[in-house]
């Protein structure tokens, strides 16, 4: 039920982005999917093995990987699923809690949570690094 | 018409394929496939293009004679749809007879697509900002305030465009915004959670489309634009750390304590 709920939350955030971002009508529901999904793995990685980082990292190759295929499939740059699939991950509460901390003058707390969201930050990087990297030897394969 | 108007022609509506898919948020190596694919497509043979975040350079040879091509991008927006659509056209231009005149109409057809009305990007920005608050663990008040704060966030960044600021100060002003509303709707409603307000509605200014971009460019070896991407991102983050931090501790000065 949990995981229901979120994903459904998740989904419509990633809707709401794509609408932001303007990307085209017939994709808008696809992107939600792989933002959604990307979520799902990154919550579920985040409970077993208790690493945000981790989460964020298997997270984002998923929405990676996913925006890919859809980017063959449907004959779409991939930027079009990834940009709105990877917001959901984006460590905007660490930002926060960090800003937090600072102003209340905690700065250990404030080390621990800007490093902690440093390394999300990093993550969602490399997870998107590699999964393009693997569409490209894919392609390559093809040719 | 002699084959030197021609090449120009070409060169010219290249140039503008690259300068919608820059200005709309596109990847810069994108950028430069798209270009020399177009000029290639139409027997051009020495085609070398060059493009950074803020600027395109392409230098053509043909029947030897050199052209060179230096277009100063200004005003990055998001606007995916645009950039599909350039690519769409790009695929169609190299796989058929189409000539370079009605490839410049398509590519003006393009420039002036609508987008989505801003009452519905409001409307939905509002939504992700709200259902980011559920999705931290907010509940159904902070889901309110969120929907609000991230509505009013739009619509005033919106109007702030208008005046020519630069990303740093309308992320400064925007998340100050977001703060001040959070602050009021917290003392409205006793069981809301000014954290997962703030949170949840901050995320439509988060810099995803930079970082995302950033990387990229980087793996794709364009490490000026990757760099100045980052760059981007960071003085976006720091803008809104900015805003929110002066918000709260103005705030816990006067009132004492949040």
């Amino acid at each position: 039920m949990y995981f229901i709920k979120q994903f459904i939350y998740a989904f419509i955030s990633t809707i709401g982005f794509s609408i932001i971002f303007n990307i085209p009508r017939d994709s808008i529901i696809k992107s939600g999917i792989g933002g959604a999904l990307g979520w799902i793995v990154n919550i579920l990685i985040n409970q077993q093995l208790g690493s945000s980082s981790a989460g964020a990292f298997l997270g984002a190759i998923t929405v990676g990987l996913i925006g890919e295929f859809f980017a063959r499939l449907f004959k779409k740059p991939a930027t079009v699923f990834i940009i709105p699939g990877i917001i959901p991950l984006v460590p905007g509460a660490g930002m926060y809690y960090t800003m937090r901390a600072i102003i209340e003058k905690k700065f250990i707390t404030a080390a621990e949570t800007g490093s902690e969201t440093f390394f999300i930050a990093a993550s969602i990087a490399t997870g998107v690094i590699i999964s393009s990297s693997i569409s490209k030897i894919f392609k390559l394969k093809k040719n | 018409m002699d084959k030197k108007e021609q090449t120009k022609k070409l060169i010219v509506m290249s140039i503008l394929a690259g300068k919608i898919m820059l200005q709309n948020g596109a990847e810069t190596y994108r950028v430069e496939d798209t270009i020399v694919r177009l000029c290639e497509a139409r027997g051009i043979k020495y085609v070398h293009s060059f493009v950074t975040p803020t600027g395109i350079f392409l230098s053509v040879e043909h029947n030897n004679e050199l052209f060179s091509y230096i277009k100063r991008v200004k005003s990055i927006k998001i606007d995916l749809e645009k950039i599909a659509l350039v690519n769409d056209f790009s695929r169609k231009f190299v796989n058929s007879n189409m000539t370079v005149q009605e490839g410049m109409d398509y590519l003006n057809e393009i420039t002036n697509k609508k987008t989505f009305s801003k009452y519905l990007r409001y409307i939905f920005g509002g939504f992700a900002a709200a259902f980011f608050s559920l999705l931290f663990g907010g509940n159904l008040l902070d889901f309110v305030s969120s929907y609000f704060a991230g509505f009013i966030v739009l619509t005033a960044l919106d109007k702030l465009s208008k005046y020519n600021v630069t990303f740093f100060v309308k992320n400064v002003i925007g998340s100050i915004i977001i703060t001040i509303i959070a602050i009021i709707f917290s003392h409205i409603f006793i069981k809301t959670n000014i954290d997962k307000i703030i949170i949840g509605s901050i995320m439509p200014l988060v810099p995803g489309v930079a970082i995302t971009n950033a990387i990229r460019d980087s793996i794709s070896g364009d490490f000026l634009a990757g760099v100045s991407r980052g760059i981007e991102a960071i003085i976006i983050a720091l803008g809104i750390a900015f805003g929110v931090g002066i918000t709260l501790k103005t705030y816990i000065l006067f009132f004492g304590g949040i």
